[in-house]
């Protein structure tokens, strides 16, 4: 049985770099209806047929979230997304409320259900094989739940509308709600912004204060920001989640950074194909480990799947990435035959020996370290300064829309 | 003279303009975004000339926006 890795994409520099690092499938929202509404950065049924070309080329699969709850204004607007999607060939809806999965039925569109209904035992799994094909499971069982579920489906060959047996889903790495998964009413209570509504301001993340209304007494609870679970990483026990019999992993993120999907998509894809070769070991994973602590991270946890602990939470309040990245500046252009990239520095010196990353639209994510510079006419030399034109050697096509970061260790920023 | 301005492309759809002041918003059926009613459209921002009567209710609307894209001014 093939594991299928999905990747979140916020916009079309995630899209690229998910795509790269080697992700099976793709997952995006458009317009206002998906759990991320409040992102500036959400696609438009504009860019279905490009998402849609772009997964299909590198052999991956494109799926759409419509999974807020809905109201009976936003009828007309998923048909039309549904609509639409159907053309541009995007492989799937994935969806909660039932007016979405009727329609997109309707429509001749595969559904998939989405963590907002919060699947948490076979009988519901057999309830909605009646529409959707695959079915993401609660982030809150455990590792045997997952399993039990999984060999349920296969002695009672429960079938989605494809014919073919339903398959599992689980999420393997990222952000964890401290509700159960996105059933949450803290951002609406105190901000009015519904998470149910994609709109969560995620004041969860904050520290909080406990006061005793008798006497006044303020409490810090043990320093630890209570409503703020580290992130879920799955990879120290991939092998035994895979065994369960799951079939897609998911990684989130549609809110996070480019690099941080590359890195955290070619870690998973690398811990899978060890697993299918038999060579998943844990120094390989102390090696993952170590490169998904480089981008954005609360601090990992297993989440609910080993069911020994309860929540573990965080103690700071933004990411313990262990590196930061600085933008230098803008692609300028690029010598095909000699490969050679040309950008303007705009902001903090580049030299050589630093590690890089550029990161635009079309290459996705790309890193290297610079060996060489050439800066404005004046030849090689070894650092280049704001202002400054500077060429070095760089494998891949550049274009004037991409950005150039230097990769430098967290704490250099905070000083 | 009060002006209320939406900048509408960044509207969810949450409804909550219309609880607060229903003779001025509506849900549009045709993309599920707020219409704020006799309202005109420049550069993506759309404007309204309304009488202090609608004072009360709109400022309210403006306060419960989730995506604070509800502005109203006094003249």
């Amino acid at each position: 049985m093939e594991t299928e890795l999905m990747s979140p994409a916020g916009n079309f520099e995630s899209l690229q770099a998910a795509l790269n690092a080697g992700a099976d499938s793709v997952y995006f929202g458009v317009e206002q209806l998906n759990m991320r509404a409040r992102a500036t950065m959400n696609f438009t049924t504009e860019d279905l047929q490009e998402i849609a070309a772009r997964c299909h080329a590198s052999n991956a699969k494109a799926y759409l979230t419509l999974n807020t709850i809905v109201y009976d204004h936003d009828l007309s607007l998923v048909k039309t997304i549904i609509t639409e999607a159907v053309s541009a060939g995007i492989d799937a809806v994935i969806a909660s409320d039932q007016a979405v999965i009727a329609n997109a039925r309707s429509l001749g569109m595969e559904v998939h259900i989405s963590t907002q209904l919060n699947i948490t035992n076979l009988e519901t799994v057999r309830f909605y094989s009646l529409f959707a094909d695959v079915m993401v499971l609660s982030r809150e069982l455990s590792l045997r739940q997952i399993k039990a579920i999984c060999d349920g489906i296969r002695t009672e060959q429960i079938k989605g509308p494809s014919g073919k047996l339903i398959e599992i889903e689980v999420f393997a790495h990222g952000a964890l709600c401290m509700a159960v998964s996105g059933k949450c009413y803290l951002s609406l209570h105190t901000q009015n912004s519904s998470a149910n509504r994609g709109a969560c301001v995620q004041n969860c993340r904050r520290s909080y204060t406990v006061i005793d209304n008798e006497e006044g007494h303020e409490l810090e609870i043990d320093n630890e920001f209570i409503m703020s679970p580290k992130d879920l990483c799955t990879l120290p026990f991939l092998d035994q989640l895979l065994d369960t019999g799951v079939k897609v992993l998911k990684i989130e993120g549609r809110g996070k950074s480019a690099d941080y999907v590359q890195t955290v998509t070619a870690c998973y894809r690398e811990a899978i194909d060890a697993w299918k070769a038999g060579t998943y070991s844990s120094d390989k994973t102390d090696h993952w480990m170590k490169r998904m602590e480089e981008v954005y991270n609360r601090g990992f946890w297993g989440g609910y799947y080993l069911g020994t602990e309860l929540g573990e939470w965080t103690n700071a309040a933004g990411s313990s990435a262990t590196v930061r990245k600085i933008y230098l500046g803008r692609g300028h252009h690029y010598y095909p035959k000699s490969k050679i990239a040309e950008f303007k520095i705009e902001t903090y010196p580049l030299s050589v020996g630093d590690r890089i990353m550029v990161i635009g639209n079309k290459i996705g994510v790309v890193e290297t370290t610079i060996t060489s510079l050439h800066v404005n006419e004046e030849g090689a030399k070894d650092t280049a300064q704001k202002g400054d034109l500077c060429a070095f050697p760089f494998e891949q096509a550049i274009h004037p829309s991409d950005k150039l970061y230097k990769v430098v260790p967290a704490e250099q920023t905070n000083e | 003279m009060i002006t209320i301005t939406q900048q509408r492309a960044r509207c969810i759809g949450c409804n909550y303009c219309v609880e607060a002041a229903p003779h001025r918003w509506r849900m549009s059926k045709r993309d599920g975004r707020s219409v704020l009613i006799d309202a005109k459209e420049r550069r993506g921002f759309w404007t309204v000339k309304v009488t202090e009567e609608e004072l009360a209710a709109n400022e309210k609307a403006a306060q419960l926006c989730p995506v604070k894209i509800i502005t109203v001014k006094q003249l």
